[in-house]
């Protein structure tokens, strides 16, 4: 597999304070990562900078080997979409009108999108199973609703690189598994994706890559089972092993490995 | 079961054709529907904008019927000596006048609500009229004579004094990647303030008394009767700026997504920020230079047109031009003719109708004052 996106030796400072120190990772093309970490640990600032709208202090990102400041920002936009955590609209834009935003980079200034970029925006809704929202107002949906309707607007971008940024919050188990399939089919389709996740359960056997946020200490990156062990967890969440669930889980699934 | 079917959805081929299709078509019909909408209701408001610009002939101090007016535009009914100079040396530039100004700043509403994702932006509300009228009196009290490529400099400085006025109020407003709405507002309100009563301290350099006058009929809105080569400079300028900010309108509809957002989706976020606050600045010099200082206009009609089509810009920019010229053109037909022959400056008519509506908004978007 081919490298699709290098973040180098990354440095960010926000009003004073570092955020992100020696941030390096590397996504193969197809690959299905999840970026996990503590609060505050700098996950979103990660992605933004992965996703070329924030500018590092120091380092670099690397997009298809071409570094991420000479590509112009619609090849950017044809080529990654980030799905963000908080999406607030003014108007009352309806889900069809939100999710027509991600042909931006596809459709030429003096002329409306055409039939492919209305077929795009469908495939988008229907990928992310908002169709039959697609007439309602944005606004006035509930917070999983928005969820896949920010998800389907990134779709609509037709990404190679797909970066979401907790999409999983304020949706119910049911919807959960469906982002999890989409993701697996998203995978299936050659599409790299790149996923902020605080659910852990979520991560062990969907995600082939873990990369590891924790303020103070450099990226960790390993396979699911390497990073998702207890004393590593435990280390990383300043957790105390026996009164976290996942904690308890992971340490009994860990010992009847090693036994 | 739930999963199952969840796993199947993704791919597209397992769902059944009849499904695809019905949604397919649903997804076709609707952006037509929506065009067809817009495009209706341009045509009728092209309509009551020829109804409202007869109207507003026929009316005033001296009632010329509106028979009489078709009948002579037919040349089937010759008009008197008295109705040939009320008609084309009073009223109807004064009534074009109203409906440039109208549309002008209707259309720079349009622009600052877009770009500032706010339905309270106005050209009066965040201070652009403001700076227009304080670059106008500069003009008026030390460049009277001057001009530059045939526009006068009191022109000029109502663009510069509107368009830095606009930068600084943004770049005050401006925190963190983000507007803040009440910075923005708080901010306009100063500067609008503040240019507005410097406008006092002109009278000392203004020898004439002229220069006075003038100055006072524009702080409180009074759409004079304009000459017709200023008349045709404005046109083209509106037409110009209306042209130029065409391509922008789906710019404004992805900046309603965030300033990052349309960032990552390609847009270039500082030109076309730049883009707008000059094209709205024009627009406000043009309205300011015809009519002074009207309130709300630029706040009521884009608001009006949202609730009848939707958010979508490009469908909302003819609707609000033509929307923002009947409306204007209305008032200053109340305006003069209210009292008459007495006449009631229309921006004092604006400040009745908009203030009302303002407050309405605010308390419509409290949730976004939460301190």
């Amino acid at each position: 597999m081919s490298s699709l996106l290098q973040v180098r030796d990354v440095h960010f400072d926000y009003q004073g304070h570092s955020v992100l120190r020696h941030a390096s990772f590397e996504l193969e093309e197809g690959s299905c990562t999840a970026l996990i970490g503590t609060n505050g640990a700098g996950k979103t600032t990660l992605l933004r900078i992965a996703a070329g709208v924030l500018r590092p202090v120091s380092g670099s990102v690397v997009l298809q080997g071409r570094p991420m400041g000479a590509i112009p920002l619609r090849e950017v936009a044809r080529t990654i979409a980030l799905v963000p955590q908080q999406l607030e609209l003014p108007f009352d834009f309806t889900v069809q009108q939100v999710v027509e935003q991600g042909r931006t980079p596809y459709v030429a200034v003096l002329r409306g999108p055409g039939r492919s970029d209305r077929m795009a925006v469908d495939r988008a809704l229907d990928m992310a199973n908002v169709s039959s929202l697609r007439h309602r107002i944005f606004n006035e949906l509930s917070g999983g609703e928005r969820q896949r309707v920010k998800i389907a607007l990134g779709l609509a971008q037709e990404p190679r690189l797909l970066m979401l940024d907790e999409p999983t919050q304020n949706m119910d188990i049911g919807r959960q598994v469906e982002l999890i399939d989409l993701l697996h089919f998203l995978q299936a389709e050659g599409i790299t994706i790149l996923a902020s996740i605080h659910d852990l359960h979520l991560v062990d056997k969907n995600f082939s890559t873990v990369l590891l946020l924790s303020p103070g200490e450099p990226l960790a990156s390993g396979t699911p089972e390497q990073m998702l062990r207890p004393s590593i967890l435990e280390h990383a969440f300043q957790c105390p092993p026996d009164r976290h669930p996942l904690l308890i889980e992971r340490a009994e699934l860990y010992q009847k490995e090693t036994r | 079961m739930e999963i199952e079917v969840a796993r199947e959805r993704p791919a597209q081929e397992a769902m059944p054709p009849e499904t695809v299709k019905q949604e397919a078509l649903a997804s076709a019909s609707e952006p037509r529907n929506g065009l067809g909408k817009g495009l209706a209701l341009t045509v009728l408001l092209t309509l009551a904008l020829g109804v409202a610009i007869l109207g507003s002939l026929a009316t005033g101090a001296v009632p010329i019927a509106p028979r009489t007016l078709l009948a002579a535009m037919l040349g089937q009914h010759p008009l008197t000596e008295m109705q040939r100079l009320i008609l084309f040396r009073l009223r109807l530039p004064r009534v074009l006048a109203s409906g440039l100004v109208g549309a002008a700043l209707s259309v720079a509403g349009l622009l600052f609500q877009g770009l500032f994702r706010n339905p309270i932006a106005d050209p009066y509300v965040i201070g652009s009229s403001g700076g227009a009228i304080f670059g106008a009196c500069i003009g008026i009290a030390f460049f009277s004579q001057w001009s530059v490529f045939g526009f006068s400099a009191t022109a000029l400085l109502a663009f510069v004094g509107s368009a830095a006025t606009m930068a600084l109020v943004y770049s005050l407003a401006r925190s963190a990647g983000k507007t803040n709405v009440v910075t923005l507002l708080l901010a306009g309100f100063a500067i609008s303030t503040m240019f507005t009563n410097t406008t006092y301290f002109f009278e000392i350099f203004d020898k004439s008394g002229n220069g006075n006058r003038i100055l006072i009929s524009w702080l409180h809105g009074v759409i004079g009767i304009p000459a017709w080569t200023e008349l045709a400079v404005s046109a083209c300028l509106l037409a110009l700026a209306t042209l130029a900010s065409l391509p922008l309108m789906r710019t404004l509809n992805t900046l309603a997504l965030g300033d990052e957002y349309a960032q990552q989706l390609g847009v270039r976020v500082e030109s076309a920020r730049v883009c707008i606050i000059l094209i709205g600045s024009l627009l406000t010099a043009v309205a300011v230079t015809l009519g002074g200082m009207i309130s709300f206009a630029g706040l009521i009609v884009p608001h009006v047109g949202r609730l009848l089509l939707g958010p979508d810009h490009v469908r909302l920019l003819p609707v609000t031009a033509l929307g923002g010229a009947i409306f204007l053109i209305l008032a200053d037909t109340v305006a003069r003719t209210i009292f008459a022959p007495s006449e009631v400056p229309v921006g004092i008519i604006m400040a009745f109708v908009g203030a009302p509506f303002f407050l309405y908004l605010l308390r419509k978007m409290k949730r976004g004052y939460t301190v």
